[in-house]
C-alpha cells in the first residue's frame, strides 16, 4: 500500500461511472442526498479549496458501500468525512453531534459515580419518556444503549485465565467494554481455548469512528496517535492486537491510514486483526482449537457493511459452519441503516429505519435459531427493528467450548 | 477454509452469469468482486452480434473467434438459461438468437438486440396507431420532443404525442431514472393515475424512461392492467434501471443458490501446482488472504474494466495471472483516428486467446493452466463493441466455462 491510498488522492481517478449512485443505501431512501459521486469526488475536489459546501454532505452515514461499489478505488466516503470535517471548522457542532461522537468520555464519566451505570440507565429511560432526547436532536424513538454494570475493563480483571506463551492484546472498543461487556468475557474464553493469553491495554482510546463521522476529526487524530503508537509497542513485542468489532477494526486497519496518510498508520495497521479473520489464520496454521460442541444451528447471519470492506471473506461462516455445523444463511439485505452513530440522530432515524427495512423483513421471517452479526451497532438495528436480540458469532462459538 | 468448487473472479455480466450456471450444476462457488460490475451502467438489453440473424452470422465467423470455441450449443444454452433466471425475478426477457429486436434509445433512435427485457420491447410499436412520449417534470436527460423528432423518421405514418407527467418528484436533488423507479417503488400508483389521464387506447403506446421501479417487472405488473396502451421503456443514461434490474435478478439467484459473493476483493494473482491453480490471493488494506479453489473462472472484463492494463504501447498485460495478452502490434494499429469508424478498434481487439475449453493458451496453443478459465470481454481477437456481441460473448463463454 502506497501514500496513494490516501483518501484524498483517490478523488482524481473517479471516471462519474454512477456506480456509487446505484449501491448508495440513503440516496435510495432520501432525495434531499445528491450521492456519493457529486459530494465526494466532485464537489469534495473543489470545496477544499473554496469555501462553499455542499450541505447535503450531511446525509452520508460513511456505510462505505459506495467505496465497494466503486471500480476505480475511490475512498468516497473517507473523501466525505473530510469534507465534513472542513465544514465543522466553520460551523459549530450541535449539542446531539457533540453526544454522540463522546461515548467514550460520556461513559468515562458516568463510571466515575457511585452507581453510575444504574443511575445513568434510569435516567436514559426516563430521559426518553420525557423527550429529553428529542428535545436534544436524538432520536427519541430508540432506547439509548444501557450501560452494562460493570465495564468489561473492570470485568477482565476478574477472569482467571490459563497460562499461555502466546499472548495477544483485545482492543474492546466502546461498545463491548461499556455495553456488551459478554462479547469481551466470549472473546477472552475464545482466546484461552486457542492457547492465547489475553491483554487488556487500558491506554487505548476510543478508535475514533464516532468522532471522525461527526466531524471531529482533530480529536479523532489525536485518539489516532495514541492508538497507533500503542499498537506499534506491541508489535515491537510481538504481540497482535484484535478485536471483534468490525467498524473498530476498519478503523484501525483502514480508514486512519485513508484519513491521515501517515506511514506508521499502515505499519500499525499490519499488527491489527479482526477476531474471526484471526481465527482463521489460526485454522490454516493449523493451531485452531476444534474440540468444539457441534450445535447445528440454523443462523441468520447479518454482515456488516464495515466487515464487506475488509476483503477478509466471512470467516466466523466459515467457522461456525465448519466446527459447530451451522448453516449460516446470509441476510444479504444490505445495510441496516443505523451505521454507528447515524441513526442516532433525530433527522436521520426515519432514514436509517427506512434503510433497515428490507433486513427487518427479512429477519422477521424467523427461519433461523439465531440472528448473529459482528458489530454492535447493526445488532442494537437489528433488536430495534425487530425485537429479536441477535448476538456477536464469537459468543456462540465461545458457548461450544467446554 | 475450504476450497471451493468454483471462484469467479468479476461481478460483471460474464462473472455472474458463470457463477449462477454453476450453482444451478450444485457447485460450491466464491464470488470475489472488486466495485460493482457494469450491469448498472447497462441498458438490460443482450446484443449477440450486430446482424438480422445473428445465428447465422454467429456460425459464419472464422475459426478464432472466441464464439467459435465456446460452440453454438453454449451459446445458446447461455440465453435460455439468462432469459430463465430473469424470468424468476419477475423479469420477463423476449427475443431469440436468429432475428432482432428494436429498442428506443434514449434519444429516440432505434438499436436492435436479440435478447430484450419485455418492457422494452419495440417491435410492439409496428401496429399502433398513436405513440406518447412521456417526459417527466424534474427527470433528467429524457427529452420528449426530441424522441418524438426522432421516432418520426423511423414511424412517418404514426401520430406523435409528446407528453410531460408530474410525478411530484421535483425538490431535492436533480432525478435520475434510477432515482424516479426507486421513488416510484411502492407508490406506483401516482404513475398509474398520470398515464390514465392520457386517455389512451388499445391501438396506442406510451414510450417512458426506464422508471418502472427496479425489481424485475413489479412495478410494470401495478401500472399496466389499468392502463389501455401499451407501455414500452426507453434504455437511459446511467444509473440504468433496467441493468440494474438484471444485475439484481442474477444476484438473488446466487444468494438463493448459497453462493457466497465478496466485495472489495480486488485479487491480485494465483497460487498454483503447474498447470493447476490452487487459489487466488486477495489484497486487503493490510494483508493478503488466499482463498482457495479447485477451478476458478476470470471474468475480469478486458481493457474496460482493469482486466487488462497496459502501461506503454505494446506491452498489455493481464494482472492476475500475468497471461499473454494478444493485441495488434505496432502504434498505428492500435486505434483508428474515428471513435465511431466503420472498421474495428485495435485496442479493442486486445484479450486472452484460449482453447476450446476457454483455457488460456501461449502463442503456441499450449494450455497455461487447464483450470482456468477465460471469460467475457477478456476474450481477444474481436472488436466485441464494434460488432455489437459483448453481452452475448459474456454470457456464453461464462456458460461454456461454467459447465466444463
Amino acid at each position: 500500500m502506497s501514500d496513494t491510498t490516501k483518501a484524498i488522492f483517490t478523488g482524481d481517478r473517479c471516471l462519474s461511472c454512477t456506480s456509487c449512485m446505484a449501491n448508495c443505501p440513503v440516496m435510495a431512501a432520501v432525495k434531499a442526498y445528491r450521492g456519493p459521486k457529486l459530494v465526494a469526488p466532485a464537489h469534495g475536489r473543489m470545496h477544499f479549496s473554496q469555501e462553499d459546501i455542499e450541505e447535503s454532505l450531511n446525509y452520508c452515514s460513511n456505510c462505505k458501500s459506495c467505496d465497494r461499489a466503486c471500480p476505480s478505488g475511490v475512498a468516497v466516503s473517507t473523501l466525505n468525512m473530510l469534507q465534513r470535517a472542513e465544514y465543522y471548522k466553520k460551523h459549530e457542532h450541535l449539542r446531539h453531534e457533540d453526544m454522540l461522537a463522546h461515548g467514550e468520555r460520556m461513559a468515562k464519566m458516568v463510571r466515575m459515580m457511585p452507581f453510575g451505570a444504574t443511575f445513568a440507565n434510569i435516567g436514559m429511560g426516563m430521559g426518553k419518556a420525557l423527550g429529553v432526547f428529542s428535545a436534544l436532536g436524538l432520536a427519541g424513538e430508540r432506547t439509548m444503549p444501557a450501560y452494562a454494570a460493570t465495564p468489561f475493563k473492570d470485568a477482565f480483571r476478574r477472569i482467571k485465565q490459563p497460562p499461555a506463551a502466546k499472548k495477544i492484546v483485545l482492543f474492546t472498543g466502546c461498545y463491548i467494554n461499556d455495553n456488551e461487556p459478554q462479547v469481551g468475557a466470549a472473546f477472552v474464553k475464545v482466546m484461552n481455548a486457542n492457547g492465547c493469553e489475553v491483554l487488556l491495554d487500558t491506554e487505548f482510546n476510543c478508535c475514533g469512528s464516532p468522532l471522525v463521522v461527526t466531524g471531529f476529526l482533530d480529536e479523532a487524530r489525536a485518539h489516532a496517535d495514541n492508538n497507533v503508537k500503542r499498537i506499534l509497542d506491541w508489535k515491537r513485542q510481538g504481540i497482535p492486537v484484535i478485536t471483534p468489532c468490525t467498524s473498530c477494526s476498519l478503523m484501525l486497519k483502514e480508514e486512519y491510514h485513508e484519513l491521515f496518510g501517515e506511514h506508521d498508520m499502515h505499519e500499525a495497521a499490519e499488527n491489527v486483526y479482526d477476531a474471526f479473520e484471526y481465527l482463521e489464520l489460526l485454522q490454516e496454521r493449523g493451531e485452531f482449537n476444534d474440540n468444539l460442541k457441534p450445535s447445528g444451528q440454523k443462523l441468520l447471519y447479518h454482515v456488516p457493511c464495515h466487515l464487506k470492506s475488509q476483503a477478509i471473506g466471512l470467516p466466523a461462516a466459515n467457522i461456525l459452519e465448519e466446527y459447530l455445523g451451522a448453516q449460516v444463511q446470509t441476510a444479504d439485505a444490505g445495510c441496516c441503516g443505523i451505521s454507528g452513530n447515524y441513526g442516532f440522530r433525530k433527522d436521520k432515524y426515519n432514514i436509517s429505519m427506512k434503510i433497515g427495512e428490507k433486513l427487518f423483513a427479512r429477519v422477521k421471517q424467523r427461519d433461523f435459531d439465531k440472528v448473529i452479526s459482528d458489530c454492535g451497532t447493526c445488532r442494537m438495528q437489528i433488536h430495534h427493528g425487530t425485537d429479536i436480540k441477535p448476538c456477536h458469532p464469537i459468543e456462540l462459538l465461545a458457548a461450544a467450548y467446554a | 477454509m475450504r476450497p471451493a468448487d468454483l471462484i469467479v473472479i468479476g461481478g460483471g455480466l460474464a462473472g455472474l452469469t458463470a457463477a449462477a450456471v454453476a450453482a444451478n450444476r450444485g457447485q460450491k462457488v466464491t464470488l470475489l468482486t472488486y466495485g460493482s460490475g457494469s450491469l448498472p451502467l447497462a441498458s438490460g438489453a443482450i446484443d449477440f452480434l450486430n446482424a438480422k440473424a445473428p445465428d447465422a452470422a454467429i456460425k459464419a465467423l472464422s475459426a478464432h473467434h472466441p464464439y467459435k470455441k465456446i460452440g453454438f450449443k453454449s451459446i445458446d444454452a447461455a440465453a435460455k438459461f439468462l432469459c430463465d433466471v430473469a424470468a424468476q425475478a419477475n423479469l420477463p426477457y423476449v427475443g431469440r438468437l436468429s432475428a432482432q429486436i428494436p429498442v428506443v434509445t434514449a434519444v429516440g433512435t432505434l438499436k436492435y438486440s436479440a435478447l430484450v427485457p419485455e418492457s422494452m420491447d419495440a417491435s410492439r410499436l409496428a401496429d399502433k396507431r398513436r405513440i406518447f412520449v412521456a417526459g417527466i417534470n424534474g427527470l433528467k436527460d429524457f427529452y420528449a420532443s426530441m424522441l418524438v423528432d426522432n421516432l418520426k423518421k423511423y414511424f412517418p405514418d404514426k401520430i406523435f404525442d409528446a407528453v410531460k407527467l408530474d410525478l411530484d418528484l421535483l425538490g431535492g436533488r436533480d432525478i435520475t431514472c434510477m432515482d424516479a423507479a426507486q421513488l416510484l417503488t411502492g407508490n406506483e400508483q401516482s404513475l398509474a393515475d398520470a398515464l390514465k389521464d392520457l386517455n389512451s387506447t388499445d391501438a396506442d403506446a406510451i414510450i417512458l424512461p426506464p422508471i418502472l421501479g427496479l425489481e424485475g417487472n413489479d412495478a410494470r405488473t401495478v401500472i399496466k392492467p389499468q392502463i389501455r396502451a401499451d407501455i414500452i421503456e426507453t434504455t437511459c443514461l446511467p444509473p440504468s434501471p433496467p441493468g440494474i434490474r438484471l444485475q439484481r435478478a442474477l444476484i438473488k439467484y446466487l444468494q438463493r443458490s448459497g453462493v457466497r459473493i465478496y466485495e472489495n476483493s480486488k485479487v491480485v494473482r494465483g497460487v498454483g501446482d503447474g498447470k493447476k491453480i490452487t487459489g487466488v490471493v486477495v489484497e486487503g488494506a493490510v494483508r493478503e488472504k488466499i482463498f482457495p479453489a479447485r477451478k476458478v473462472i476470470l471474468a475480469t472484463g478486458g481493457f474496460y474494466s482493469g482486466g487488462i492494463v497496459m502501461r506503454d504501447f505494446d506491452t498489455p498485460r493481464e494482472p492476475i495471472f500475468d497471461l499473454p495478452v494478444f493485441f495488434p502490434m505496432g502504434e498505428g494499429n492500435w486505434s483508428n483516428r474515428g471513435l465511431f469508424d466503420n472498421r474495428p478498434q485495435g485496442f479493442s481487439m486486445t484479450g486472452i486467446f484460449t482453447d476450446d475449453k476457454l483455457n488460456p493458451v501461449d502463442e503456441n496453443g499450449a494450455v497455461i493452466y487447464d483450470n482456468l478459465h477465460v471469460v467475457g470481454a477478456n476474450l481477444g481477437g474481436a472488436d466485441f463493441i464494434f460488432e455489437r456481441s459483448l453481452g452475448g460473448v459474456a454470457i456464453a463463454s461464462a456458460y461454456r466455462a461454467a459447465t466444463i
